[in-house]
C-alpha cells in the first residue's frame, strides 16, 4: 500500500469514528468529570475591575474570591476570605479580618496588602463595579492594619457598604503588576488571565468559543462534595434550539435561556430537571415622566390600572409573580404596598377624566427590544387594554444599543419603555437609587422620575447606619414611589436552568443575574 | 496584461477607501453611545467619561477619522470596545473560520454545480435535468438557517452521525496555529484526530451554506453550456466525429465557464460577509457573528474592519475573475487595454 493510500485510509478511519462517537453524559478528562455549561453569552473579559454581567461574573466567582459571598435564597451575606468583621456604629469604618490558609493559584498568600491592591486598582480604572463605592470610599482610606486585617475609611457613613463586597474580587498583586504593559495595571493581561485564589483556574480560553475552567484541588476552602466537577467548560452555543439540542443529546449538562415553552417542554423529559425560582429581575414599562401625556401623573395611573396584570404572568406560562412594591420581593426591606396597582377600569377611567387628555385620543410609543418574544407580546397587551381608554399604542422594536440611546435624554425617552432590571445587591439602596435624580440617563432611569422629596429620603436612608431606623424610610420610599406611578410595576420572571439530572447541588441565589450559576458546590454523581 | 492588472490595483485602492468613508460616517450618525454601553448599565457619568478619553470618542469625528486612517496606514485597526483586543487580533482569529467555512462550501457546490450543470445542459428536457432543476430552485428557495437547523435535526439529534456545532469537539485542543486556518494546521502538525474533528464538525455548516450557491452555478452553467452547444463550432465538431465527451469538456466547458466564473466570484465575495445566520445556527466562530456581536454593541472600530475586510475580499474576488475572464477571453483583455 502506497504512503497517499495509507494516508487516505487513516484519515477515513479517524473520520468515521468521529462521526460515529456517541455523545457521553458529561465529558472526563483523566479522572475528572468535566461539566458542560452551554450559554449564549460571550466572556469577552475576566479582569474583575473592568466589567461584569452574568457570564462575566459566573467566570470571575469561579476564579477568585471576595472578603464576603452571597449564597442561599434569601440571599445570605457569608465570611469568606474574611472570616470575620466589625464596623464602628457610624459605619464609616468597617475592618475586616482575612483567613489564614487563603492562597493564590499560584501559591502566594491571600494578605491584606492584595486587598488593598484591588480595591484601589478598582477604583482607580474607575470601571466595572468601581460605582458601587467610588462615592464614598477613596484609595487613601483603604488601610492594612497587619497581614491579615485591612481597614475601609469611608469619606461618608454608608450601609449598604457590605452589601457590594461580593462582587469585588481579590487579584494577586504581584501577578497583576509582574503582567502590566504600559501602565495599564495589567488590564491587557487580566482580560484573559486570572491572577485569583479561587476554586477554579483557567485551563483553555478560546475567545468567543469555550472557556475551560479545572478545579483546584487543593482549594484553600475545601470542596462541599467530594463528588464536586473537576472542571467546567462554558461553551458558547448562540442559538437557543441549538442548546435545547445540545442539552438532550447530552452535549451540554446546563443550559440557560431558553424560552418559556421550550423549558417547559424539556422539564417533562427524563433525565433533565429544571430548577424553577423566582428572582430578583423585575419587569416594568417605564414611563416618561418629563414629558408628554405621561408626564401628567394622572395619565399614568390610568394606564396603570387599565394594564392586564394578570396576562404578564400567563405570557411566562405562569412563571412569574406580579411585583407589589417597586422594590423586587428578595431586597431587604420590602413591604407590600397597600393598593399596588391591579386592572381596574373604572378607575383607570377616572384618573383618565382628571387628566389634560380626559378623552384619551392620544397616541403612546412603546419601546421594546427588538427580537423579545415576550416583550413584543406585552406590546400587544398594551394596544388592547389602552384601546379601551381610547389611547392608541405605536410598538416600536428597537436593537439594545438605541433603545439605551432613546432612554438617555428626557427630550428623546419613549412614553414607555419595556425594562427589565437586576439590582446587583440585596440592599434596599441598590433599587431605591433607581429612582434617585443620579440614576437619569441609564436605561432604568429612562422615566427620568423627579420628586424631591423621595429623593432626599434615599440620601438619607443610604447614609443611616442602623437598619432599624433604614426600614421605615424604605418602606416610606416604596409607598411614595408607587404613588408616583413612573413606571407599571410588573413582574418578577422566574429564574430557570434546564440541567442533567447527574448534576447535583445547584444553589440558586437571586441575587446573582439571570443566568448565572455558582460553579462552586456543584457535583456530578454519574448513575 | 501588467497596465490592466495595475489600473485594477488602483481602482481597488479608490474603492476601498470610499468604502472607509462611507462605513466611518454611518457608524457615527447612526443612533447609541458605544462609550455607556462597554462601561456597564450602572456606570456613572465619569466612568463613561473614561471610557470615552481612553478609546479617544471624545475627540471631534474628523479628528477621529483622521487618526483611524493614519492607524489603518500602519496596520493599525484599532481596538474593540466589547472584546478590550484589537481589531487586527480579533480579525485573526475569527476571519480564518469564516475563510475555511467558505471555501469549502465553495468547493462543495463548484465541484457539484459544474458537473451537474453540464450534465442538465447535455440530457436537456429528461430526468436528470428536471432533477437539478428541483435542486436549483431548491437551493434558491430555502433559507439557510431552516436548512441548517433541519440538517441539525436530523443527522445531529436524531441520528447522531454529526455533531451539532461548533469547530471542533469539546475535549480537542485545536492545533498550535501555523496559517491560523484550522484544518490546515491540523494537517501541517499531523494531528488526524483534529483534522477528522474539524471535517465532521464542518460538513453540516458547508453543506448548508454551499446549497444556494450551488443551485446559482448550476443554473447558469446548464444556461451557458446550452447556448455553447447551439454554436456552429460544436456542429462543425460533432459532424467531424469527435466525441461528445471531448467536445463539451475541451471546446464548450471553457466558454461556457466564462460567466460560472463571474458568478463564482461574486458568490464567493458575498458568501464572505453572508454566513452570520449559518455560523449562528452551527456556533461557527466566524466573521459573521463577530460582525453582528460588534454591531449590537455599536462597537464601532470592529465594525469598520470587518466591513473593509470583506470589501477588500470581494474586491479581490471580481479582480481575480476580471484576470480570469482575461485568460479564459483575450478579447476582454484587450478591450480593457484599448
Amino acid at each position: 500500500m502506497s504512503a497517499s493510500l495509507r494516508l487516505a485510509a487513516a484519515v477515513v478511519a479517524t473520520l468515521t469514528l468521529a462521526l460515529a462517537a456517541p455523545a457521553p453524559a458529561f465529558e472526563r478528562s483523566g479522572d475528572r468529570k468535566i461539566l458542560v455549561f452551554a450559554g449564549r453569552q460571550e466572556v469577552p473579559t475576566i479582569d474583575p475591575s473592568v466589567k461584569y454581567d452574568w457570564s462575566i461574573r459566573m467566570a470571575q466567582q469561579s476564579l477568585y474570591d471576595a472578603l464576603v459571598k452571597y449564597v442561599g435564597n434569601p440571599p445570605q451575606i457569608v465570611p469568606w476570605l474574611a472570616e470575620r468583621w466589625e464596623s464602628t456604629p457610624d459605619a464609616k469604618t468597617w475592618t475586616f479580618h482575612l483567613v489564614k490558609n487563603a492562597r493564590f493559584h499560584n501559591g502566594d498568600p491571600v494578605t491584606a496588602e492584595a486587598v488593598r491592591f484591588s480595591f484601589a486598582r478598582t477604583l482607580k480604572l474607575n470601571q466595572g463595579p468601581a460605582w458601587m463605592l467610588s462615592d464614598f470610599l477613596k484609595e487613601d482610606g483603604i488601610k492594612v492594619l497587619d497581614d491579615s486585617t485591612i481597614q475601609f475609611n469611608l469619606s461618608q457613613p454608608y450601609a449598604p457598604f457590605l452589601s457590594f463586597l461580593p462582587w469585588w474580587y481579590v487579584m494577586n498583586g504581584k501577578q497583576v503588576l509582574a503582567s502590566e504593559q504600559g501602565g495599564d495595571l495589567g488590564q491587557k493581561w487580566l482580560t484573559t488571565n486570572a491572577a485569583g485564589s479561587g476554586p477554579f483556574k483557567i485551563k483553555r480560553w478560546e475567545q468567543g468559543v469555550l472557556y475551560e475552567l479545572e478545579a483546584v484541588d487543593n482549594y484553600w476552602k475545601g470542596w462541599p462534595s467530594k463528588d464536586h466537577v473537576g472542571g467546567v467548560i462554558y461553551k458558547i452555543v448562540r442559538e437557543a434550539g441549538a442548546q435545547r439540542a445540545a442539552l438532550l443529546r447530552g452535549e451540554a449538562d446546563i443550559v440557560e435561556g431558553l424560552s418559556t415553552d421550550d423549558f417547559d417542554q424539556v422539564a417533562k423529559m427524563p433525565g433533565i430537571v429544571v430548577p424553577n425560582f423566582p428572582g430578583m429581575t423585575t419587569f416594568g414599562i417605564k414611563m416618561n415622566t418629563q414629558k408628554g401625556p405621561t408626564k401628567d401623573p394622572n395619565f399614568r395611573k390610568a394606564v396603570c390600572y387599565a394594564f392586564d396584570y394578570d396576562a404578564l404572568v400567563k405570557i411566562y406560562n405562569g412563571h412569574a409573580v406580579l411585583e407589589t412594591s417597586p422594590f423586587p420581593n428578595a431586597t431587604r426591606g420590602h413591604v407590600a404596598v397597600p393598593g399596588i396597582y391591579r386592572q381596574d377600569l373604572a378607575k383607570a377611567k377616572e384618573f383618565l377624566a382628571k387628566s389634560a387628555s380626559p378623552n384619551g385620543g392620544v397616541e403612546l410609543e412603546y419601546v421594546y427590544v427588538q427580537g423579545l418574544e415576550e416583550e413584543r407580546k406585552l406590546g400587544l397587551v398594551l394596544i388592547d387594554n389602552l384601546q379601551k381608554l381610547n389611547i392608541t399604542v405605536k410598538m416600536v422594536p428597537l436593537i439594545w444599543p438605541n433603545m439605551v440611546a432613546r432612554g438617555s435624554k428626557p427630550d428623546t425617552s419613549p412614553d414607555m419603555m419595556a425594562v427589565f432590571t437586576t439590582p446587583v445587591s440585596t440592599d434596599p439602596d441598590a433599587v431605591a437609587y433607581q429612582y434617585h435624580k443620579n440614576s437619569w440617563g441609564k436605561y432604568y432611569g429612562s422615566s427620568f422620575y423627579a420628586n424631591d422629596d423621595v429623593w432626599a429620603l434615599i440620601d438619607r436612608a443610604r447614609t443611616t447606619p442602623r437598619w432599624e431606623e433604614r426600614a421605615p424610610l424604605y418602606a416610606e420610599i416604596q409607598k411614595r414611589i408607587a404613588a408616583d406611578a413612573p413606571e407599571i410595576f410588573g413582574m418578577l420572571m422566574n429564574r430557570r436552568w434546564a440541567m442533567r439530572d447527574h448534576v447535583k447541588g445547584f444553589q440558586f441565589s437571586p441575587v446573582r443575574f439571570t443566568g448565572e450559576v455558582d460553579l462552586y458546590p456543584l457535583a456530578i454523581v454519574a448513575k | 496584461m501588467l497596465g490592466y492588472v495595475a489600473r485594477r490595483l488602483a481602482l481597488l485602492g479608490l474603492m476601498l477607501f470610499g468604502l472607509l468613508c462611507i462605513t466611518f460616517a454611518i457608524s457615527h450618525v447612526v443612533p447609541g453611545d458605544p462609550a455607556r454601553l462597554a462601561a456597564g448599565p450602572d456606570a456613572t457619568a465619569s466612568m463613561v467619561e473614561t471610557i470615552r478619553a481612553e478609546y479617544g470618542l471624545d475627540q471631534p469625528l474628523s479628528v477621529q477619522f483622521w487618526r483611524y486612517v493614519r492607524g489603518i496606514a500602519r496596520g493599525d485597526l484599532g481596538r474593540s470596545l466589547r472584546t478590550r483586543e484589537t481589531v487586527g487580533s480579533d480579525l485573526l482569529r475569527y476571519f480564518p473560520n469564516t475563510f475555511e467555512l467558505v471555501t469549502g462550501a465553495m468547493l462543495i457546490a463548484v465541484g457539484l454545480g459544474v458537473p451537474l450543470g453540464i450534465l442538465a445542459a447535455v440530457y436537456r428536457d429528461t430526468w436528470v435535468d428536471h432533477l437539478t432543476r428541483v435542486v436549483s430552485v431548491s437551493g434558491v428557495a430555502i433559507p439557510a438557517f431552516w436548512l441548517g437547523l433541519m440538517l441539525q435535526l436530523l443527522l445531529a439529534l436524531d441520528w447522531g452521525l454529526l455533531p451539532l456545532g461548533g469547530r471542533l469537539g469539546l475535549m480537542q485542543a485545536p492545533p498550535a496555529p501555523i496559517t491560523r486556518l484550522l484544518v490546515v494546521d491540523a494537517l501541517l502538525r499531523g494531528q488526524w484526530a483534529t483534522v477528522a474533528d474539524a471535517f465532521a464538525h464542518a460538513l453540516l455548516p458547508m453543506v448548508t451554506l454551499c446549497f444556494p450557491a450551488l443551485a446559482s452555478i448550476m443554473r447558469v452553467n446548464r444556461a451557458e453550456m446550452i447556448e455553447t452547444l447551439r454554436q456552429d463550432y460544436i456542429v462543425n465538431a460533432r459532424a467531424q466525429g469527435i466525441s461528445d465527451v471531448r467536445i463539451v469538456g475541451r471546446y464548450a466547458l471553457k466558454n461556457a465557464m466564462v460567466p460560472t466564473l463571474a458568478m463564482i466570484g461574486l458568490r464567493y465575495g458575498w458568501m464572505l460577509g453572508g454566513t452570520v445566520l449559518v455560523e449562528t445556527v452551527f456556533d461557527w466562530p466566524g466573521i459573521g457573528l463577530y460582525a453582528v456581536s460588534s454591531a449590537v454593541s455599536s462597537d464601532f472600530q470592529p465594525i469598520m474592519g470587518v466591513t473593509l475586510l470583506l470589501g477588500l475580499n470581494f474586491m479581490l474576488a471580481n479582480f481575480l475573475v476580471d484576470l480570469a475572464y482575461g485568460w479564459l477571453d483575450p478579447r476582454t483583455r484587450e478591450a480593457g487595454a484599448a
